[in-house]
């Protein structure tokens, strides 16, 4: 029964997809702006020769014309040319989404290792003064803007005090080979330590800007059901037969603490998308969001079409993962 | 809180006054001034000088392309524009902005007079003759005065100390073959573009492409950093008729992958451009950018000629060719246009090693070039579209050269120790274009008046730091044919509300 | 129908009043609530308050550090940042307030319906949100923004579509325990029409939640204008908000780090004070509620 509610699940992907780029096509559309000619610039280019390059992107024919022929194409799995680099979209894509994938990453990484143990030991230990400073400084990362707090980091770390880069993904000067685009894999499988040391570096001030806002909202997530499942009969059961207090902790009441954990990060996947895409403009990071938010103001459709296709595939397939780690946590309950 | 508090506070919120506490009296002359961001500040500040003059003006902010949009409609009323131009001559500039119809006339200002005399610039070869059309054209554009004339930017870039040999080009350019480092001779280049969008050097609609792309690729001559035009790929150049050149191409040359650059590849490079559908289907954008070019014959294997359908001055041949770099014949047929994009090869000073159009671009030193290898063996450039990301990366020194400072950050800059700012004579003006079809702008006086009513110096000086200089009309001083005994609008409010009187405000 | 009113009117009287002393019981409760009045009093008193007009510009002294003459310093127009910042306060808490009212009442309201009538109406809801959901934010927001043009309700409208699907689940799963309890059987045994029961039954029992739910959500949607701001599809210049102060001094931080910095602090202080009170309300209404932050 479990597999047949996750197999409809990933079925139902399917049109989601779809209908989240027809959406994208149409709004995209209905804006004013012509990618055309804001390709263009001040080109000296003559209105005839405009009009032929946008009878080349098909930007003459009707709406539905316009539709029938994304789909048509997608169809053939070809996603299309952008407008602007007059590249293949799917070349795009995948040029930018393992940038995204190992900031998407590192900023868990992060926000795990700040979340867990402080959402623990304030479980653990409610009142004490770590519980209170975990509290505080946890209210002042949900406050917060990411790209105010981004900047600020720059400022302070790789302006004032040079430890850190301010950009990019890796010095220029370093020569990585690319092996499957993941930066941190690649320099990992060529033994290229100068690389790695470059990539990590690079990572820093982009993932704590993103994981501390993420990781706040992890530790009180973790810290109030952690209580919960502390106070539970169970667990006054367990302490009374004698049972080790780590064994109660691990055994009992993290599993259970870690559902509404879970819920809370597969809930946050479409903010960390949103905020990856601010992030990305301010640290200059080669990624998706970068990619996406440059193609929307030069109204790219192509690209926008694609990526959005991309985010709304993701996040039905975070949720999905999300559901199915909630029946290993918790047997008793169905999917779907 | 309570429920009731909330009531009392909207109702204090919404009765206390409007959100933005301008208490502008509504005078006779009223419009919305649209601008995108880049120029919010300078919008609003000159909203609050027409204020003063009794113009009640409104600033509303645009994403550009929206504008753009809206603008070509004729929609609205009074935005401000500006312009490039990638030549020194105003057939770039002052042509596609004044004549009408003209592909960036957003003002749709119309003077047939103008029109003659911007044609007989462009299509005849007497340089006394031309120079006399164009300062016709600029006292016409004057007194019909389409827009509110504004000023040119000057081009300011900063780069470490350590870089020498270093100018900046008027034209955003940035050809580092004569550049070295004392501290290496690697160099990273920070790009105030997020993509040069291809590697092929017949498609880029942007001087920032081209910047890259000049350092793969030769033409058959080059800017200096002044704009002044010198052979490159061609050792000289004749005239042999009204609408016929003859080039003599440099021998010796070869292309990065030891082909030699012979006459063939001229042709080939030029076929590409002005024949429709010859790049995989596609024509090139910058077609127009050679006016009239009909032909490309090669003579024999050191001369080529170029015809033109109708007579071309030969200043603006060598402007146009400029921007077109040569590309290998073989190569580009045997690769393809795909695989000729993924991996190009051209006769530059260095060749191309790795990279991706919207990160960074690796160039290596090409030992075997013509004039001499480069002091420089490696030059990375790296997009960084946010302008604090460029200058952080500056002061770090992650990255030796970066372009476009804003005016506010030049103090900065030059405080600190380890870095040079210069600048240099720019190419884009900058103007508030007015809808001469519509009220109130249809009125050439009203037009005038708001020449006269905005104090351009504080701007330029407190906003621009100086990096400014005043336009009498769309004319650069950099190009030919300049008016210098022009002098622009001054300002003289009280003429402004005199104008204003007698057009009924 | 006026009894009802004046009833409910009073109930919500003296139920605001318990909240308010229970909320004030507790130190970080009260300090949160009076911060949050003492933002309130001078966004609503700004007139008063600002010492400079917040659009008054003085080219020559742009970009002054903070100093006597101004405290916070002045922005890239000369104009005083303190100034600006009270006034900001006004658009910002109302955009944030705006925001989750017009959220609050759709999401509630057609979660409340979904919820009680089900159907295929709900059915279709239910897909239909899910696309919504899948639909990145942003690209959303900006296609709107752009669309719409830039503007003060346009803005609103742009925000409250993202947040009232939170309040439409909400609602809709405490509607469906509630329309199972016994009071709702009796009612409608009795003959009471649907809307009585909606309104005057089930609604006050979820109002603390939703309540909680709303007060917790205004600080997020005036962070989230701030990023609408910062991507430059905002509200226009002319009239301050934090994010767009936020947004101008970005380019300028290495001169003017105050620009960008304290719009930044002071959005940050009343966001804390709002989600504390938040907190503070949910402990005060609701202990036994799972938190997830």
């Amino acid at each position: 029964m479990r597999l047949l509610g996750a197999l409809r699940r990933v079925l139902l992907t399917v049109p989601i997809a779809l209908g989240v780029a027809v959406l994208a096509f149409f709004s995209l559309h209905l804006l004013p702006g012509d990618p055309v000619q804001i390709m263009l610039g001040d080109t000296k280019t003559s209105v005839e020769q405009i009009r032929s390059m946008q009878h080349e992107l098909h930007l003459d024919e009707p709406l539905h014309v316009q539709l029938l022929l994304f789909f048509g194409h997608l169809a053939h799995g070809d996603l299309g040319t952008s407008i602007v680099q007059q590249r293949p979209v799917a070349a795009i894509i995948a040029g930018a989404v393992p940038a995204t994938v190992e900031l998407t990453v590192a900023t868990f990484v992060v926000a795990l290792v700040i979340a867990v143990p402080l959402g623990l030991v304030s479980a653990i230990k409610p009142g004490s003064w770590i519980d209170r400073t975990m509290l505080t400084s946890s209210l002042l990362g949900v406050s917060m803007p990411a790209f105010w707090f981004g900047l600020l980091l720059i400022l302070v770390f790789a302006v004032d005090v040079r430890v850190l880069p301010t950009s990019s993904q890796i010095d220029s000067t370093i020569a990585l080979e690319r092996v499957t685009g993941f930066m941190l894999l690649d320099s990992l499988l060529t033994r290229n330590g100068a690389a790695l040391a470059s990539v990590v570096r690079h990572l820093v001030l982009p993932s704590v800007t993103l994981g501390v806002v993420f990781a706040a909202l992890l530790a009180r997530t973790m810290r109030s059901s952690m209580l919960e499942a502390l106070r539970m009969p169970y667990v006054t059961t367990a302490r009374a037969k004698g049972v080790a207090e780590i064994a109660v902790i691990a055994k009992h009441a993290l599993r259970n603490a870690l559902i509404p954990a879970v819920t809370v990060a597969g809930l946050q996947i479409g903010e960390l998308l949103g905020g990856n895409m601010i992030v990305e403009t301010v640290f200059s990071w080669p990624g998706l969001g970068r990619v996406v938010v440059n193609a929307i103001f030069a109204k790219d459709y192509v690209v926008v079409q694609a990526a959005v296709m991309l985010y709304a595939i993701t996040y039905v397939a975070a949720n999905l993962l999300v559901d199915i780690a909630y029946t290993f946590l918790n047997p008793q309950l169905e999917l779907g | 809180m309570r429920k009731g508090s909330w009531v009392i506070v909207l109702a204090a919120l919404l009765g206390l006054g409007p959100l933005d506490a301008t208490g502008a009296a509504a005078k006779a002359l009223s419009f919305v001034l649209d601008a995108a961001d880049n120029r919010a500040n300078e919008a609003q500040a000159i909203v609050a000088q027409l204020g003063q003059v009794g113009i009640s003006a409104q600033v509303r902010i645009w994403k550009y392309a929206v504008l753009l949009d809206q603008m070509k409609a004729g929609q609205r009323a009074a935005y401000m524009t500006d312009w490039g131009s990638a030549y020194f001559d105003p057939f770039d500039l002052a042509e596609p902005k004044l004549t009408t119809g003209g592909r960036g006339n957003f003002s749709f200002y119309s003077n047939p007079a103008v029109d003659k005399d911007l044609r007989t610039a462009s299509s005849t070869t007497n340089e006394a003759m031309r120079k006399a059309a164009y300062l016709d054209a600029q006292k016409a554009a004057y007194t019909d005065a389409p827009w509110v004339f504004g000023y040119v930017l000057q081009n300011i870039e900063a780069a470490s100390s350590n870089l020498d040999g270093w100018v900046p080009a008027a034209d955003n350019g940035e050809t580092v073959y004569g550049l070295s480092h004392r501290g290496g001779d690697s160099i990273v280049v920070g790009m105030r573009t997020d993509s040069i969008g291809t590697l092929d050097p017949a498609i880029p609609p942007t001087r920032d492409t081209e910047s890259v792309l000049r350092n793969i690729f030769d033409a058959l001559v080059a800017h200096t950093p002044e704009g002044k035009v010198v052979p490159q790929l061609a050792t000289s150049w004749r005239k042999v008729g009204p609408a016929t050149y003859v080039f003599a191409l440099r021998s010796g040359v070869k292309f990065h992958n030891g082909d030699p650059l012979t006459a063939d590849d001229v042709v080939f490079t030029f076929e590409r451009v002005i024949t429709p559908g010859a790049i995989g289907g596609k024509s090139s954008p910058r077609r127009d950018l050679l006016g009239p070019l009909a032909r490309v014959q090669k003579l024999d294997d050191s001369h080529i000629r170029f015809e033109f359908s109708a007579a071309f001055p030969e200043a603006l041949v060598l402007q146009a060719l400029v921007h077109f770099q040569v590309v290998p014949q073989k190569y580009l047929e045997q690769a393809g246009e795909a695989g000729f994009v993924a991996k190009p090869v051209g006769s530059g000073a260095f060749r191309y090693v790795r990279g991706t159009v919207d990160s960074q671009i690796v160039l290596e030193r090409n030992d075997a070039y013509w004039a001499g290898p480069s002091k420089l063996k490696q030059v990375v450039f790296r997009m960084m579209p946010e302008p604090s990301t460029r200058i952080a990366a500056l002061l770090a020194g992650e990255v030796h050269l970066i372009q476009e400072v804003a005016p506010d950050l030049v103090g900065r800059l030059q405080a600190s120790p380890g870095i040079q700012v210069k600048t240099a004579e720019g190419t884009r003006s900058y103007e508030i274009e007015l809808n001469n079809k519509m009220a109130p702008f249809n009125d050439p006086r009203v037009r005038q008046a708001l020449n006269y009513a905005i104090d351009w110096t504080p701007i330029l000086r407190d906003i621009y730091h100086g990096y400014a200089k005043r336009l009498a009309t769309a004319f650069l001083p950099s190009g030919f044919g300049y008016d210098s005994q022009l002098r622009p609008y001054p300002y003289d409010p009280a003429k402004a509300k005199e104008l204003l009187r007698a057009a009924g405000y | 129908m006026l009894y009802p009113l004046r009833r409910h009117g009073a109930r919500a009287l003296f139920g605001v009043t318990r909240l308010s002393s229970g909320v004030a019981a507790d130190a970080t409760g009260l300090v949160a609530g009076l911060v949050t009045l003492a933002y309130l009093v001078v966004a609503v008193f700004a007139p008063l308050i600002a010492p400079q007009n917040p659009a008054a510009t003085d080219l020559g002294m742009r970009l002054a550090p903070p100093s006597a003459a101004h405290w916070f310093g002045t922005d890239a127009l000369g104009r005083d940042a303190l100034s600006r910042t009270i006034y900001g306060a006004r658009v910002s808490i109302l955009v944030g307030v705006l925001t989750v009212g017009i959220a609050t009442t759709v999401g509630t309201g057609l979660g409340m319906l979904g919820a009680y009538f089900r159907g295929g109406i709900d059915a279709i809801s239910a897909r239909l949100i899910e696309l919504l959901q899948a639909f990145p934010y942003l690209i959303f927001a900006i296609g709107m923004m752009a669309f719409l043009g830039p503007g003060f309700w346009n803005l609103i409208w742009a925000l409250a579509l993202k947040g009232w699907i939170e309040f439409y689940r909400l609602a809709r799963g405490e509607t469906l325990s509630q329309s199972t309890k016994e009071y709702v059987e009796a009612a409608r045994a009795v003959g009471y029409p649907h809307s009585w029961i909606l309104l005057s039954e089930i609604l006050p029992n979820i109002l603390n939640t939703v309540a909680v739910l709303a007060t917790l959500r205004v600080g997020y949607f005036m962070v989230l204008e701030a990023s609408l701001s910062f991507l430059g599809v905002g509200i226009p210049p002319s009239i301050p908000t934090w994010g767009s102060m936020i947004n101008d001094g970005r380019n300028i931080l290495f001169v003017a780090w105050w620009v960008s910095t304290i719009p930044g602090l002071a959005l940050l202080v009343l966001v804390v004070a709002i989600n504390l009170l938040g907190e503070r309300m949910r402990q005060v209404l609701d202990p036994h509620a799972k938190s997830t932050g």
